[in-house]
């Protein structure tokens, strides 16, 4: 007989509650922060040998986050169009050629990783990171998230961060005007019908 | 599980069958997110009763008209855009044609629709209408009612062979990915309006689809999307937006202030634009025209050609209409049954009246579900009136037989 229903279903993407969703995700970074009170330890990895030097009981995890970091990297790490671009920011050297369905593109080699939360039964937090060797770059020996976000001088890898939504990348674009869209809404909830759930139908 | 209620509906049936809700369904629902299973104040998921079919009335009833009767509306589309009388007909202001008209000749590709149905379980189940650009009760099919069959068939309440017409969820993650190598896209923005519980959960359940499919998915509220000085749409941190799927309906917005730049945004939109041709109900009396006597069809029929109406017994909808608003029926040019609401000032349409099978008090609609082209699932719902209104109860079920 031929199945008439989808063959299975990822449960743990779909899970809201338990699981710390942009994390789950991959797309969320975690930031230093000041003066938050949920703030987690964090250190950074140059590579899976340095994580699993550190936790030697852990050498699953390190690999595995740092596979899953190489993955976060290349989706939200910085990109140019020019090799120049790129080693300008980042070195001589530094970068890589990459090819996807939406284009080629430059951008830096992964330089390390950032993993918290990796005793805890829950899952671990990961986060790409990337640096500079370009005496242009005030990134240069700095660690940088895929955002630019600037951690600190290389040397240093133990972090208090907490978690927080994904931040993007530096914006391009200028906003003009907003809520030029929604006004049928507001006039048809006038309307009065206070039952009204959604506008999909 | 209970005894079957054999509700005879002319010769043959379908069953509604009595069961007992899972004693954990709640705490599940809070675990995966699921906030609007109760809406206000009334149950809306309710797997008191499931519904079953059997294969044969899934395949032959339901899953083969869904696939004809969307290429019978596709074809609709392409005399429409070929069409200014159409599209005058249609009520699409005139600043679009020549871009929906482009979006069709481009094929900009379609991600989902929900035909609904008149199903009595025998004899062709006939057509209400098309919802082509914002179908809702989209995460309750493709994966909540999947969860419930599995966990009866864990638990041993319902048979090992028990299936379900639904593989909405892997259907929906193939297409987003296609949608963004169509688009050489890796990022797909999502929208929804603010204050509803219910738009958002689809539009979350559509993010952990393109999620899966390994697409970064941001959002930002209709309301909330900006204009920028480049010319494009930005979502709320001045990101400009390359590809939006929105759940909002293509007429509203394309009467709005920011209707103006939906073309000049150079957006990729999901549903793209030509689909505001089928989710207008004036594509009822159009299929009408064309495939007259087609037995998924009700006649139907324009304002202006209601002499043509034979029927005494028909159903007026608003041209532009959601969740059952606006919608009454007539009886020899007198009104029987009105549901109120704020649509119709673009016109109406009249449907021959075909009653909806009823269950002791319950009258239950079929949406059949597509994802681009293809029939992807059923999904069953309930309401105390006639007129199936955006309160009626979502019942699961099963294809047994």
């Amino acid at each position: 007989m031929t199945r008439k229903r989808s063959a299975s279903i990822n449960l743990s993407r779909l899970r809201k509650q338990f699981s710390v969703k942009p994390l789950a995700l991959g797309v969320a970074s975690v930031f230093i922060s000041a003066c938050s009170d949920n703030r987690q330890e964090a250190s950074i990895y140059k590579d899976i040998e340095d994580c699993v030097s550190k936790n030697p009981d852990f050498a699953q995890q390190c690999e595995t986050a740092y596979r899953e970091a190489l993955v976060e990297a290349e989706r939200t790490g910085p990109k140019y169009n020019s090799q120049r671009d790129c080693e300008h920011e980042f070195g001589d050297n530094q970068c890589r050629y990459v090819e996807r369905n939406s284009g080629s593109f430059f951008m830096p080699f992964m330089a390390g990783y950032m993993l918290s939360n990796l005793l805890s039964p829950n899952r671990y937090s990961y986060q790409p990171m990337f640096t500079s060797y370009s005496p242009y770059s005030s990134y240069r020996y700095r660690w940088i998230g895929a955002g630019g976000y600037d951690y600190g001088d290389l040397r240093k890898r133990n972090y208090r961060v907490r978690p927080d939504a994904f931040k993007p990348k530096p914006t391009v674009t200028k906003t003009m005007k907003r809520g030029g869209f929604g006004s049928t809404v507001r006039a048809k909830s006038s309307w009065g019908s206070a039952k009204k759930s959604g506008w999909g139908g | 599980m209970g005894k079957r209620e054999e509700k005879w509906l002319g010769r043959l049936d379908l069953f509604r069958m009595p069961c007992s809700p899972r004693p954990n369904w709640q705490k599940k629902a809070t675990e995966f997110g699921f906030k609007f299973h109760t809406m206000h104040g009334q149950p809306y998921w309710d797997e008191s009763a499931y519904y079953q079919f059997t294969l044969k009335q899934i395949e032959q009833d339901l899953e083969d008209p869904t696939v004809e009767i969307h290429q019978m509306c596709l074809d609709v589309v392409d005399r429409v855009v070929n069409s200014e009388k159409l599209l005058q007909q249609f009520q699409i202001p005139k600043q679009y044609w020549q871009m929906i008209a482009d979006s069709w000749q481009a094929q900009e590709p379609s991600l989902y629709s929900r035909l609904d149905f008149c199903y009595h379980g025998d004899g062709p189940a006939k057509l209400y209408e098309n919802n082509a650009d914002t179908p809702t009760s989209l995460y309750e099919s493709g994966f909540w009612q999947w969860l419930w069959l599995q966990d009866l068939v864990d638990t041993n309440q319902l048979a090992r062979n028990a299936d379900q017409f639904n593989s909405l969820q892997e259907k929906l993650i193939h297409r987003l990915a296609d949608i963004a190598r169509y688009y050489k896209v890796d990022m797909l923005h999502f929208s929804s309006c603010k204050d509803t519980d219910e738009d958002r959960g689809t539009v979350q359940y559509l993010q952990d689809c393109a999620a899966e499919a390994g697409l970064s998915n941001p959002f930002v509220y209709i309301e909330d999307i900006g204009i920028a000085k480049e010319g494009c749409f930005t979502d709320l941190g001045d990101n400009p937006i390359t590809t939006l799927f929105k759940l909002y309906p293509w007429e509203f917005m394309q009467r709005e202030e920011f209707g103006d730049y939906i073309q000049s945004s150079e957006t990729n939109w999901i549903e793209p634009i030509w689909k505001s041709i089928l989710s207008n109900k004036a594509l009822m009396p159009m299929l009408w025209k064309l495939h007259k006597g087609h037995p998924n069809l009700l006649p139907a029929y324009f304002e202006d050609e209601l002499a043509l109406a034979s029927e005494a017994k028909l159903v007026k909808k608003p041209i532009y209409s959601r969740e059952g608003a606006n919608i009454s029926i007539i009886e020899n040019g007198k009104t029987l049954v009105e549901a109120h609401g704020p649509y119709g000032e673009e016109g109406f349409i009249y449907q021959a009246y075909f009653p909806l099978p009823r269950f002791e008090n319950n009258h239950t609609l079929i949406g059949s579900w597509l994802v681009d082209d293809q029939a992807a699932g059923i999904s069953v719902r309930e309401d105390t009136s006639e007129i199936t209104q955006d309160l009626s109860r979502y019942l699961p079920h099963v294809i047994l037989g």
